[in-house]
């Protein structure tokens, strides 16, 4: 117990001392989540829109235009009487797209360049000229469409969904880099042997790092949660019970993935290199800025191979902010803790070994 | 020309400190230079000086007829330098390393007759990072020699290598000599100074204390033998009375050392002390003194401290 | 000039043999445009979405004639297969006979769950409803359609789903005589910001970003780490005893440096070429001398971080510090426009925000100015001034003895 102690201390010891391996997994998540919670902030969101229109004096419906766009639901429209004016409003993003009614062509104009958002507004205006083409003619709607939204915790914007597949990313990083960064460097500099010569137990050296890890792994990702409430305003429906356990399971899920990349290479530097080129691409990979559906059928395959994925889709449900099916969750939950229990001696061993010369 | 290096006045200070106090030294064309000294004594400052990696505060080396304060790039470009420590690009193979070294000057010798010299032949494709000590050693010293310079610097060439290693720069340095190349050599190891040297200079505090070729050195000590023992539990009362049967007695640890000019006589006393005494002494040597003996008693340290 | 040219080929060739730096300054950027373009390449083109909906017809009651039926039908319609290969808009869903009502149960949680895009609900009475709008008793009746804004796929289902039934709603507007389509309102789509009024493929518009991306990397990885490995391992040390000089050291560096950035260049232009159908020219001088521009100032950053850093581990600390706020923070991926002004300071200081535009404007995807055009050759060059001072003041070259 006396070692047990030992080693948790001088792990935390460590951990304070390497600031930049602390600068990672505290403070990274949080500047990923700022700024991608600043920078998507706006995208997808109809109501956060400004449309430029522009009515030729001679046009008929045009006020009835104006007002269509004014209950459409975007953030404001700015008028225009001048075509050049509004062409370059648009350009400038000063509004995010136009429209020039000159009585009998709706002239829809957007930037080129703003191709992930353009979508958006191509529905929202094509929307608009529908409504805009019956009511000109004097036609009713007959058909209306009611949206009921089904979900339970109000989503203020994408980042919303974001913000728990960065947690995720949090989680995953701090256990593979446990192993696959951290022991493989004790062990490339001999630290590990050293250490052999003791009495000391290698579950308990283990022990030690996992629960330091655990620890951090919590701070961190409850800092990043509570920045997201304090600073952008959204409401999460956590259910800590299962937070915690979850990343509990997945943090030793994650030391185990760490555990088999130290047990393949050759040299034990390249398993930092190589865990952290494979976190790199799981994160573009794992559906957390964009949803998997989104992509190619191919690629969606890949993407439920990576663990981020469903550790992605874990955190969602947990914070209360995507349904996930109770029972699936729990499956995912355990695959993660399994892996990391199997792998568990498998890695004592590696502890043990002595260095390759 | 006879000198190939000339040092006049050379000093360098340190705050109040003065790390090289006012040396002058000269060194013959084809011989061996070597610097003796402990750490600190100025001997490291001295090489920086004369590798140009350091400005003199004072003096004037000459190198090959040039007279300059700072070594100047001109006269680098006859020099070849090995230094003690220095890291090589771990993803370059050795024949790389030698053409980049190569590069720096306006005349190289072809890289394939540099691998040959130092034998390093075999293992002109191997990266950096998979050679031995020995290995980078060798090759070092080739990446100082891609010029074929006339002045060539070795500092501790073979500090932390094994013997075989050792030995391998040893031919070297001898064939370097034999092809009339001028070295100037620091080093740690006794033998090596003995061996290879023609000329010593002993430093210590900024200063050169002692100089000359090893034999003259060792002869300096005067004509005297030293007798070396060792005892179970040396007492100081006891050595004491053998004071008076040798020129000056020694102790360190459970060895000691008599320094006689006339061994029959002191042998005689020993053998006398120990029989009264009931001292036992083991591993008995007689021996001349050597550069370490010459080493200790200018400096009052040993050379490998 | 032999020694320049082997101490740039030494940087060049080191750099292809370590692995770690081989796989952050060539595949990844060239991963990272694949991914994007695959995925982001495709937003919009509804041949390649589809939706899991479902669709239940409370209004059985009104016949096959009926309005409901209609949209019913269209929705089957839509998920039946394709005669090309392309998969249907939908996977539709509907409730086996007579069990509607716990259907739409098992739907919500389905729904919540992720694995349905949206569910529409057509009540009983529609049709009659509708009918009797036409006659201006009442204002119609309406659809429920349930999604959840938790999911963008919910979301972009659901705008398709009320095009579709706009569409519909003018076809039953057409039929009951009360809409016209020759008077129909004529829409135009008007691209701007780009120089011959066509649309502007995402493998146009991200293809400079991660051409410079890879040169901002070089510049502020690369560079400080390879020179502060160097001197802090002593390779330079033993460079300094021999006729090399700095200038010299530093012409080779710099020589290197710009030969990789060639190389990503040329990887990078070739992948985007010939696997995406890039279309965009970097031949136009002008793009050229801002591509030159771009590994000058990064490589210039990097020496000012080399200088302010004690050891190659501060030395990559800042620089990660810096990488993502540089690299997100100038228009490179999201659009910054809108952002708050605290932060578009931040925006507009950074070096990087002037070479893209000017990049992008230059290869003619962009023409809206969001930076001052002066500026977009002032401010880097500002760049590598200042660079350029601290370095010269507070580089070390060897380490103290």
């Amino acid at each position: 117990m006396r070692t047990f102690r030992a080693l948790l201390l001088t792990e935390i010891r460590n951990y304070s001392r390497d600031w930049a391996t602390l600068f990672f997994t505290l403070l990274f998540p949080l500047i990923f989540v700022l700024l991608f919670g600043v920078l998507m902030g706006g995208i997808g969101d109809i109501d956060q829109a400004v449309v430029g229109v522009l009515v030729t004096t001679d046009a008929d419906f045009g006020d009835e235009l104006i007002d269509l766009l004014l209950t459409s639901g975007v953030r404001s429209v700015k008028a225009y009487t001048d075509a050049s004016k509004l062409g370059g409003a648009v350009e400038d993003h000063v509004v995010d797209f136009g429209l020039r009614w000159d009585g009998s062509t709706l002239h829809t104009l957007y930037d080129a360049s703003r191709l992930q958002e353009n979508f958006a507004f191509q529905q929202l205006a094509e929307g608009i000229a529908a409504d805009f083409d019956l009511l000109r003619q004097g036609a009713m709607t007959p058909i209306q469409v009611q949206r009921i939204h089904a979900g339970d915790v109000e989503i203020t914007s994408w980042f919303h969904l974001v913000l728990p597949g960065i947690l995720a990313f949090s989680v995953l990083t701090a256990g593979l880099f446990a192993v696959s960064g951290h022991l493989t460097q004790m062990k490339e500099r001999s630290i590990l042997d050293r250490l052999l010569v003791t009495p000391m137990r290698p579950t308990a050296l283990l022990v030690a790092i996992a629960a330091v890890r655990l620890v951090i792994v919590f701070l961190s990702t409850l800092i990043t949660l509570f920045v997201g409430i304090l600073v952008f305003g959204m409401r999460f429906d956590v259910d800590w019970l299962r937070y915690c356990i979850f990343v509990v399971c997945a943090t030793f899920g994650t030391m185990g993935m760490g555990t088999v990349i130290a047990l393949l290479v050759k040299r034990p530097s390249s398993a930092g290199n190589i865990a952290n080129a494979m976190a790199m691409v799981m994160l573009f990979m794992a559906g957390v800025y964009f949803p998997i559906e989104f992509m190619p059928q191919s690629l969606q395959a890949a993407s439920r191979a990576m663990p981020l994925t469903h550790m992605a889709e874990a955190m969602r449900y947990v914070t209360g902010v995507q349904e996930m099916g109770d029972l699936r969750f729990w499956l995912t939950s355990m695959v993660f803790a399994i892996v990391g229990l199997v792998l568990f001696p498998l890695l004592a061993r590696y502890v043990v070994k002595p260095s390759r010369r | 020309m006879t000198q190939v290096m000339h040092v006049r006045g050379l000093a360098k200070r340190y705050g109040d400190v003065r790390a090289v106090d006012g040396i002058s030294f000269e060194v013959q064309h084809a011989s061996l230079f070597t610097i003796l000294g402990p750490n600190g004594a100025g001997k490291t400052t001295t090489l920086e000086m004369l590798e140009g990696i350091r400005e003199p505060d004072a003096g004037e080396i000459t190198i090959l007829g040039e007279r300059m304060r700072r070594v100047t790039r001109a006269a680098k470009q006859r020099m070849g330098v090995l230094l003690q420590d220095g890291g090589f690009e771990p993803h370059l193979k050795v024949k790389e390393v030698l053409q980049l070294f190569a590069s720096f000057f306006d005349h190289a010798v072809s890289i394939a007759e540099i691998l040959e010299r130092v034998s390093m032949t075999d293992k002109a494709g191997a990266q950096v990072r998979t050679l031995s000590g020995g290995q980078r050693q060798r090759m070092a010293i080739g990446a100082a020699l891609v010029n074929d310079p006339d002045l060539v610097f070795l500092d501790e060439p073979t500090t932390g290598l094994d013997p075989q290693a050792r030995r391998n720069i040893w031919d070297i340095v001898a064939n370097l000599k034999s092809r009339g190349k001028t070295l100037l050599l620091t080093t740690h190891y006794m033998e090596e100074a003995e061996t290879l040297s023609d000329h010593v200079c002993i430093m210590d505090h900024g200063k050169i204390i002692a100089e000359g070729s090893p034999l003259e050195l060792t002869a300096g000590l005067g004509e005297e033998t030293l007798i070396e023992f060792r005892l179970d539990d040396p007492d100081t009362q006891t050595l004491r009375q053998l004071e008076p049967c040798c020129k000056q007695i020694r102790v360190s640890g459970s060895q000691a050392t008599l320094e006689t000019l006339d061994l029959r006589e002191t042998m005689a006393r020993l053998l006398d002390w120990s029989e009264q005494t009931s001292e036992e002494f083991h591993d008995l040597r007689i021996r001349q003194p050597n550069l370490e003996d010459v080493f200790l008693a200018f400096t009052g340290r040993k050379l490998r401290e | 000039m032999k020694d320049v040219l082997q101490l740039a080929r030494t940087h060049v060739v080191t750099a292809f043999r370590e692995r770690v730096t081989l796989f952050w300054f060539l595949i990844f950027p060239l991963f990272l445009l694949t991914i994007l373009t695959l995925i982001f390449g495709q937003l919009g083109q509804e041949a390649t979405i589809h939706f899991q909906i479902a669709l239940i017809n409370e209004d059985h009651a009104a016949g096959p004639e009926s309005f409901s039926a209609l949209i019913e039908s269209t929705f089957v319609r839509l998920s039946a297969p394709q005669e090309d290969s392309d998969m249907p808009l939908f996977d539709l869903h509907q409730a086996p006979q007579g069990e509607s009502a716990s259907f739409l149960e098992t739907e919500l949680s389905e729904l919540r769950r992720g694995d349905r895009a949206a569910i529409l609900v057509i009540p009983q009475g529609f049709h009659t409803s509708v009918r009797s709008s036409f006659g201006g008793e009442s204002s119609g009746h309406t659809l429920e359609l349930y999604m959840t804004d938790a999911s963008v796929t919910s979301e972009t289902a659901a705008g398709i789903i009320e095009q579709i039934l706009s569409g519909i709603n003018r076809e039953i507007l057409i039929r009951g005589n009360a809409y016209h389509t020759e008077q129909a309102v004529e829409i135009k789509t008007e691209w701007l910001g780009q120089q011959d009024g066509k649309g502007v493929s995402y493998v146009d518009f991200i293809l400079p970003a991660i051409i410079l991306m890879g040169f901002f990397t070089n510049g502020l990885f690369g560079v400080p780490g390879t020179l502060l490995f160097n001197r802090d391992r002593k390779v330079l040390h033993r460079y300094w005893v021999t006729p090399v000089t700095v200038p010299r050291y530093l012409t080779g560096f710099a020589l290197g440096h710009l030969a990789l950035c060639v190389l990503q260049f040329a990887l990078l232009y070739t992948l985007g070429r010939f696997a995406f159908q890039a279309n965009v020219s970097f031949s136009n001088p002008q793009t050229i001398l801002l591509l030159l521009l771009s590994a000058i100032t990064f490589m210039a950053f990097g020496l000012f971080i080399a200088a302010i850093a004690k050891t190659a581990n501060s030395g990559m600390a800042v620089a990660n510090i810096l990488n993502m706020p540089m690299m997100f923070l100038s228009g490179m991926f999201f659009p910054v426009a809108g952002l708050p002004t605290f932060i578009r300071i931040i925006v507009y200081a950074n070096p990087v925000s002037y070479l893209l535009e000017g990049l992008r404007k230059s290869v003619g995807v962009q023409t809206g100015t969001l930076m001052p055009v002066q500026l977009t050759y002032l401010v880097p060059l500002a760049w590598i001034l200042v660079s350029a001072m601290v370095a010269s003041r507070r580089l070390r070259w060897d380490v103290d003895p």
